[in-house]
């Protein structure tokens, strides 16, 4: 993996800090800050905080500056960067690099937030009960939801969604094989639909003292 | 013509999303495929997951850069 760069600036990377030469400093510029807007998007919906996005992007930039000479791909910048960033957040919080005991994870693969709708019926007249179910939860809850996500899942979950990587690039970000980036982001929904289902308890949209059995 | 390995309910639901993502191809997606022709439920938990897809990224909203947040950046790079 790593095709975009030499191992995304990894601790393997030498660290040629400010010695950059002119001209490798231009070309860096020119080819990482148009991606500046992206990048900060990402770091923001996957730390939840302005404050905190724009110090992880800070740290993004710089380590990136350092592993330049290393990009053996500049055409891929971006998803080096994200590959950076990714290295930076799971650094950050060891305990987010496993892939955790999620209860049972078979558990997890069975769970399905439209059985659960279906069986509860919180909206008995309508003729849209998972749309309608949906239609409960405000941005804020939503990215509550996504943020109780450990990072393992939650980042290459956000790089669908917000920057709609294929497959193959989220292998390239994530180093890892295609099955697995395809296990994380099943689980990571899994889990999504598992944390919006707690929030409508929370509120109760659902009274689980009403589920049918069976 | 060749036989295509038949999916389970559970087999299916485990496809979805990287379905919904088009990452599928080749014999995985025309087992996927068979399996939704006949299974009416999966067709609906299909759609649900596309519905849900849809609705999370909706509701994610923008996060544009802040006007003085590259200078910062270009400031850190001089510093370095």
């Amino acid at each position: 993996m790593g095709g975009a760069g030499s191992g995304g600036g990894g601790e393997g990377c030498s660290a040629v800090g400010s010695t950059l030469d002119p001209g490798a400093r231009r070309r860096f510029e020119e080819l990482a800050l148009p991606h500046l807007a992206s990048v900060y998007r990402l770091a923001v919906r996957l730390t939840g905080s302005a404050q905190d996005a724009e110090d992880l992007l800070q740290e993004t930039y710089l380590k990136a500056m350092r592993a330049f000479p290393g990009l053996r791909e500049p055409g891929r910048v971006r998803a080096w960067l994200f590959q950076i960033l990714n290295r930076l957040v799971l650094d950050r919080h060891r305990g987010g690099a496993r892939e955790v005991a999620y209860g049972d994870l078979g558990e997890l693969d069975r769970f399905s937030l439209y059985d659960l709708i279906s069986d509860e019926d919180p909206f008995p007249y309508s003729d849209r009960l998972h749309e309608d179910f949906l239609a409960q939860f405000d941005d804020e809850e939503v990215r509550r939801a996504l943020l109780a996500l450990p990072e393992v899942y939650r980042l290459p979950l956000l790089l669908v969604y917000v920057e709609e990587l294929s497959y193959k690039e989220l292998a390239e970000v994530l180093g890892c094989p295609i099955g697995t980036v395809m296990s994380r982001l099943h689980r990571g929904r899994k889990i999504l639909e598992r944390e919006l289902w707690e929030c409508a308890k929370r509120r109760g949209l659902v009274k689980p003292w009403q589920r049918r059995s069976g | 013509m060749a036989e295509t390995k038949r999916v389970t309910c559970a087999d299916a639901m485990r496809q979805f999303f990287a379905y919904l993502d088009r990452a599928l191809s080749g014999e995985p997606l025309e087992a996927l495929e068979a399996h939704l022709e006949e299974c009416l439920a999966c067709c609906d938990k299909l759609a649900f997951s596309r519905q849900l897809d849809a609705f999370v990224k909706g509701r994610l909203g923008e996060a544009p850069l802040p006007p003085r947040l590259e200078a910062r950046i270009r400031q850190a790079l001089d510093r370095a």
